[in-house]
């Protein structure tokens, strides 16, 4: 009798649970989806525009750049070097999957086919992706809060995306962490499909911009290399800055020296 | 008659009976003229067919050999460890490594080389390539690399300028990457990459020839020009990646190989190289291509195997024929022993029919495989219609024609080869005789 009403009882809840959970997935989820699309907007919002210098240290080279991009959305994109003077004017843009490069030296445009957009973008750590963000963690992750509270006295969320099945990216599974006060990234952590860490990027020099919190400074350190290293800083950067979408064409890449 | 009387003379002296036991065995084996001539047809015709196969193997190994040390490799090759395990781009040697090894080693030719990954531009294709840089005036001391071109020319030095007064070099480039880009001899040819002080190396080319497919990457990928381009693209010219090497004999190559490897030694002894590139490393073609020299080992006894079974077949119609000349004579063998020969001398006079089979056998075969590889297949097999760009064999483009190479050890060992199974096939049957009771056999 008495296990009869226990189980009975364990019945109303599991049912209970299993009605409730939906919600708390639903909101959850909700939060991810907030959370990711904030990471992945952060440097982009609507339109931005910035400068910014690049630090390359390799076993064989150490090497500074100073960039200037313009973005709209994640559909287009451009960046052109302003030094070194040897390197000056080398523009790179991007609109929807395609990229070209404008080499001015020989005064052409090159198209950077499909197959080079994992390699390295001007002899940095970073990819030729990385840098204009053709894959975004909405669209082509999915992602789960894996941790949320206090790591190291900071409130912070963890977010695990793992790569879609059909997506075409680089990255098996990436974890970002995020301060929970300024939603500012503080660390990404890029693992390949065996689940190997390859990468880490830290994020410092957090700076209110607007609406938003942005770090400033990016650091990426390849794993399998622990003395070379690329650092971003941003000098400067501004969102919502008017730019028509003849900005991102052919023609205004070769102008752009 | 007169076989049973010299039988009995020479019972002690075994040595003049001999040519009577060939007459005999000789006139045995006519007796059924269609049964050993189909016996010696089938053994010649395996003759023919294990002398072809090792003919077509031996060019077709020659070809692979004389491809991948003429047109790519060379004999020896000295690289960086570095350069081996990741085509790093630093891991190079200082140039005078190259005057020091030419002063030292007159008699070798020595052609450097330099390499580079990159993107390639023509029109609206673009393509990951390969960039191989030579020595126009060395590399040919070495290889044929730069005769082989499909369409073009093989100038490797400056092109005109564009119409805008921007220095162009010429390049040639693989076939299969010249079909991929759309690109023909003329066409501007533009080349992006990171050069080695990390800066952003780009510069146009003029495409002045298309070369044949020598290796498959290459064919695919590949981008070739001389040594001054490679160090204006990408802004280095501290060594080289590669050095090969061409020996007069190559029959010296190991003694020649631990010449120039201490010769390095000292030089790098006397120099020393910095630690990321690693240390020198060199080594002959059959350990740049163990897979080719595996493979050729290999192929050499798969081909003595297949020719065992060949040959073991058509020695079955051996063991036919001595069963039923066998059966149908033991009459005769009963006779024999009853007039006192020998059974041992039977057995003797009993297998020199199959040994007479065999050597005319063995003669026909190679005459007749002489005459096919020397006569008709005197230029090799035409596989062009087929396949006009040849085939790609662990690494190495095989020439659509096959040419025949009949080396005369192979020759002698394939006619023994013939023997030796005709006669083992033939042993089996012919114990029976040692077994002959005269009387039963006579009754």
């Amino acid at each position: 009798m008495t296990s009869h009403t226990f189980s009975r009882r364990k019945l109303v809840q599991a049912l209970t649970a299993f009605v409730l959970m939906p919600l708390s997935l639903c909101a959850h989820a909700m939060k991810v989806d907030e959370l990711i699309r904030h990471i992945d907007d952060l440097w982009r919002g609507e339109t931005s525009q910035a400068t910014m210098s690049m630090a390359v240290k390799t076993q064989r080279y150490e090497r500074s750049m100073t960039l200037e991009s313009w973005s709209s959305g994640k559909k287009a994109s451009l960046v052109v070097i302003r030094e070194p003077v040897k390197d000056r004017g080398v523009a790179t843009l991007k609109v929807d999957d395609n990229i070209w490069n404008y080499l001015p030296k020989i005064n052409r445009v090159t198209k950077v086919p499909s197959s080079m957009m994992s390699g390295s973008w001007m002899g940095s750590h970073f990819t030729n992706d990385d840098l204009v963000k053709d894959s975004t963690f909405a669209d082509d992750y999915s992602s789960t809060i894996t941790f949320d509270g206090v790591r190291d006295g900071q409130k912070i969320y963890e977010i695990t995306s793992v790569a879609k099945p059909d997506a075409a990216v680089v990255w098996g599974k990436v974890v970002n962490v995020v301060d929970q006060k300024t939603l500012a990234p503080t660390v990404a952590r890029y693992y390949d499909e065996e689940d190997k860490l390859i990468r880490t990027l830290r994020f410092d020099e957090v700076k209110q911009i607007g609406e938003r919190f942005v770090p400033m400074r990016m650091r990426l350190q390849p794993e399998d290399k622990p003395d070379e290293s690329t650092v971003i800083t941003y000098e400067d950067i501004r969102f919502g800055v008017p730019i028509e979408d003849s900005f991102f064409s052919l023609q205004s890449l070769q102008r752009k020296r | 008659m007169s076989t049973s009387t010299s039988g009995d003379s020479t019972r002690t002296t075994g040595g003049s009976r001999l040519p009577t036991l060939i007459f005999m065995a000789w006139r045995n084996i006519w007796r059924n003229p269609a049964r050993s001539g189909l016996t010696v047809a089938a053994l010649a015709g395996s003759l023919v067919l294990l002398l072809l196969y090792l003919g077509l193997v031996a060019g077709m190994t020659r070809q692979m050999v004389d491809h991948a040390t003429d047109l790519a490799l060379g004999h020896m090759q000295l690289h960086r460890q570095a350069f081996v395990d990741d085509q790093d781009l630093y891991a190079t040697l200082p140039w005078n490594t190259l005057k020091e090894l030419e002063t030292a080693f007159p008699d070798l030719s020595m052609a450097p080389r330099l390499y580079a990954s990159a993107l390639a531009s023509a029109g609206d294709a673009s393509n990951g390539v390969l960039i191989k840089a030579v020595d126009p005036q060395r590399e040919p001391r070495v290889t044929r690399l730069l005769e082989e071109v499909r369409e073009g020319t093989s100038d490797l030095g400056p092109a005109p300028p564009t119409d805008a007064g921007l220095p162009r070099h010429h390049v040639l480039i693989g076939a299969q990457l010249a079909r991929n880009m759309n690109i023909t001899p003329g066409a501007e040819l533009i080349l992006v990459t990171q050069a080695a002080d990390a800066s952003i190396g780009n510069a146009l080319y003029q495409v002045a020839g298309v070369l044949k497919p020598i290796d498959p990457a290459f064919d695919r990928q590949g981008v070739l020009m001389s040594i001054a381009a490679f160090q204006s693209l990408m802004v280095m010219d501290q060594g080289f990646h590669e050095l090969s090497f061409k020996l007069k004999d190559v029959s010296q190559l190991d003694a020649v190989q631990a010449a120039v490897a201490a010769k390095v030694q000292a030089l790098t002894a006397a120099q020393p190289l910095d630690k990321l590139g690693g240390p020198p490393l060199l080594r002959n073609w059959r350990q740049i291509a163990p897979a080719l020299a595996d493979m050729i080992s290999m192929y050499d006894g798969v081909v003595w195997v297949i020719g065992l079974i060949v040959v073991a077949l058509a020695a079955l119609g051996m063991v036919n024929t001595m069963i039923m000349a066998i059966h149908e004579r033991t009459r005769e063998f009963g006779v024999l022993r009853a007039i006192g020969m020998d059974k041992r001398w039977l057995l003797v006079m009993v297998l020199i029919e199959p040994l007479l089979l065999a050597l005319i056998s063995a003669v026909l075969g190679v005459v007749a495989a002489l005459v096919l590889i020397k006569g008709l297949l005197k230029d090799g097999i035409d596989l062009s219609a087929s396949m006009p760009d040849g085939f790609d064999m662990v690494g190495i483009v095989i020439d659509p024609l096959m040419p025949m190479q009949l080396e005369p050890m192979h020759v002698i060992y394939a006619a023994l080869l013939v023997i030796a199974i005709t006669m083992i096939a033939a042993l089996l049957p012919s114990w029976r005789v040692m077994r002959v009771k005269p009387a039963e056999s006579m009754r």
